[in-house]
């Protein structure tokens, strides 16, 4: 009874996968739905409110404005002493220079990676990834224990005797929150980069130098081009995720530099203020789907993955 | 390797030592494994920091030592609240791991194997949950579950945002496994009279599951860490990340070294395991096969 029971289920199994329709729809069917549900429908929906009127008690009325974007730069002076204007200039600044900085210091230990195999390579991935895997929250906050004019590196310093006060650079603020975004993002630049130059023939780089290239031309016109595609979904990686950043500028700011992400979740969570909310992510959003078309135009979507 | 190279071309070409070519590749060879050294300490030192204050009176600095305590674990685990939120991590994340996981293994065969219109969008639609800022992925959804949808956030809605969140780590792993697949194993085994069921469950499967388990960790682990999502569609529950916040949103405090230790512990445990199976060093560097 029970045999002739699943061998039916069997059948019909069988038969919902031979229809290349069928088969279709059970593949893509609940992840299609499951996406145009959660990821789809709430970005919309937040596009449209950030173009439509809210109340005072912050319900929406559906009526169309552009209210809300000319209030983000509403405020006592120009529009670029508004506290989002300048938010967002501190957030581009800050991805930025993370983004170059992890680049400068990934590629070497990439490059060397890619040249050296077996049990090395396994000893250094893991002491990279294992920081990586570690709780963001974690990173962040163990970068806080450091940071601060009574933190440890500036208490370690004057401990030892080698400054008599704590050293500005070491208190919370930008430089803390660069270190803090590096920490945090560097790997992904690392494997982007590792994935791409462990792919490159180096009988190229030798080739280039046996005919006389100087190493710097060698690296300029032979790794380089080839490690592009690495670069770039590697910048593209870090430079994203730090654009809206919250955590580590929260911890390592301390509310002397107030980047995006932090303006935008102060009024949410304080005010439930989705109007301005709404229009100020569109500009992070806008800022990331232009990154990636630019992207776009060098490496496929697949390179990204890292496939 | 980079050091072998020079030799050759020095053995090779004798001219190179007298010129002092090959100096200048060792000075650049040791300067990189300079730089890899001093990476890897500014990877670990604040970890490593604050495991050694986990264990020490004073909680926040180094200096001046007041001696070594385990007072701060014993607290964190007599926490219940925090003990609790904890509880409510393990299981969104193990909930969250799983949906996304068979939506991912099921999108990845798609991918792989089928054609079908505007393929590349939805691959990019996969792939978007990973790359939109998590301040961005968590105001969306909580405006949209209490204006639009007027669901009270909670455990639920934590559970769907991070099936979402996890979902292309799964498809991006399983797919990678899925291109580099020798579909000629699947159809001897159709020639030798097994049924596709047969095929699949004695075939595919086996070959696919690492892929399948590095997929489920990394959607764990995403889910766990998670904060920023979480905070914004949680509601009034906690889970692990939240409390943390909420414990040193004025500074530091003793238990917040602790239960951040006692994770990095836990993760480091998980990750040799991972790796010893091959799951984790595959995903970044390809399988042992390629080398």
């Amino acid at each position: 009874m029970s045999t002739g029971h699943t061998s039916e289920t069997r059948r019909q199994l069988i038969r919902a996968f031979s229809s290349t329709r069928r088969r279709l729809g059970l593949t893509v069917g609940p992840s299609l739905v499951w996406l145009m549900l959660l990821l789809l429908a709430p970005l919309s929906f937040m596009i449209a409110v950030s173009f439509l009127k809210v109340n005072d008690a912050y319900q929406i009325v559906y009526e169309p404005t552009l209210a809300n974007y000319g209030n983000l730069f509403a405020g006592s002076g120009p529009f670029w002493q508004s506290s989002f204007f300048q938010s967002l200039v501190l957030s581009y600044e800050l991805a930025f220079v993370t983004t170059i900085v992890c680049l400068a210091l990934a590629f070497p230990l990439a490059y060397l990676l890619a040249r050296r195999g077996g049990r090395t390579f396994k000893v250094v991935i893991f002491l990279v990834l294992l920081p990586f895997f570690t709780m963001y929250l974690v990173r962040a906050y163990s970068w806080f224990l450091m940071f601060g004019s009574n933190g440890v590196i500036n208490s370690t310093l004057m401990t030892l005797g080698i400054v008599s006060e704590p050293v500005k650079l070491f208190g919370f603020g930008k430089f803390a929150i660069i270190v803090g975004l590096t920490h945090a993002y560097f790997p992904y630049m690392l494997l982007s980069l590792y994935a791409s130059l462990d792919g490159l023939d180096f009988s190229l780089v030798e080739a280039a130098r046996d005919l006389g290239a100087s190493r710097i031309e060698t690296l300029r016109d032979i790794i380089v081009p080839l490690v592009l595609p690495g670069i770039i979904s590697g910048s593209l990686f870090v430079f994203v995720p730090s654009l809206g950043a919250f955590i580590t500028p929260r911890f390592l700011g301390q509310g002397k530099v107030l980047m995006i992400g932090q303006l935008i979740e102060n009024r949410i969570d304080s005010l439930y203020a989705i109007n301005y909310g709404g229009a100020a992510s569109m500009f992070i959003v806008v800022s990331i789907v232009i990154a990636f078309a630019l992207a776009f135009r060098y490496v496929s979507i697949e390179d990204l993955g890292g496939i | 390797m980079a050091t072998e190279t020079t030799s050759e071309t020095g053995v090779e070409n004798g001219t190179y030592g007298l010129l002092g070519v090959d100096r200048t590749d060792t000075i650049l060879t040791y300067g990189l494994y300079l730089i890899a050294a001093g990476l890897l300490v500014f990877l670990w030192i604040p970890l490593l920091v604050m495991v050694a204050l986990s264990f020490m009176v004073n909680t926040s600095t180094l200096f001046p030592y007041k001696g070594v305590t385990l007072s701060n674990y014993a607290a964190t685990f007599a926490d219940s609240s925090l003990m609790m939120a904890l509880f409510h991590s393990v299981q969104i994340a193990t909930i969250a791991a799983f949906i996304a996981t068979v939506l991912g293994v099921l999108a990845s065969f798609a991918l792989a194997r089928y054609d079908f219109p505007y393929k590349e969008l939805y691959r990019t639609l996969g792939i978007l949950p990973m790359v939109i800022p998590g301040v961005i992925m968590g105001i969306a959804l909580l405006m949209y579950f209490r204006s639009l949808l007027s669901v009270t956030p909670g455990f639920w809605t934590v559970v769907v945002t991070h099936s979402v969140y996890g979902f292309p780590f799964v498809l991006l792993l399983v797919t990678a496994r899925l291109y580099t697949f020798d579909r000629s194993l699947e159809e001897a085994a159709r020639d030798l009279g097994a049924d596709p069921l047969t095929t699949f469950r004695d075939v595919t499967l086996p070959i696919l599951a690492p892929a399948v388990g590095a997929g489920f960790l990394f959607a764990w682990i995403r889910s766990f860490e998670d904060f920023i999502r979480a905070f914004f569609v949680k509601g009034t529950m906690n889970v692990l990340t939240t409390s943390m916040f909420s414990m040193i949103k004025y500074g530091t405090a003793p238990k917040m070294n602790a239960i951040s230790s006692f994770i990095v512990f836990v993760i480091a445990i998980a990750l040799v395991v991972a790796m010893n199976l091959g799951n984790v060093t595959e995903y970044v560097a390809g399988t042992e096969a390629d080398e």
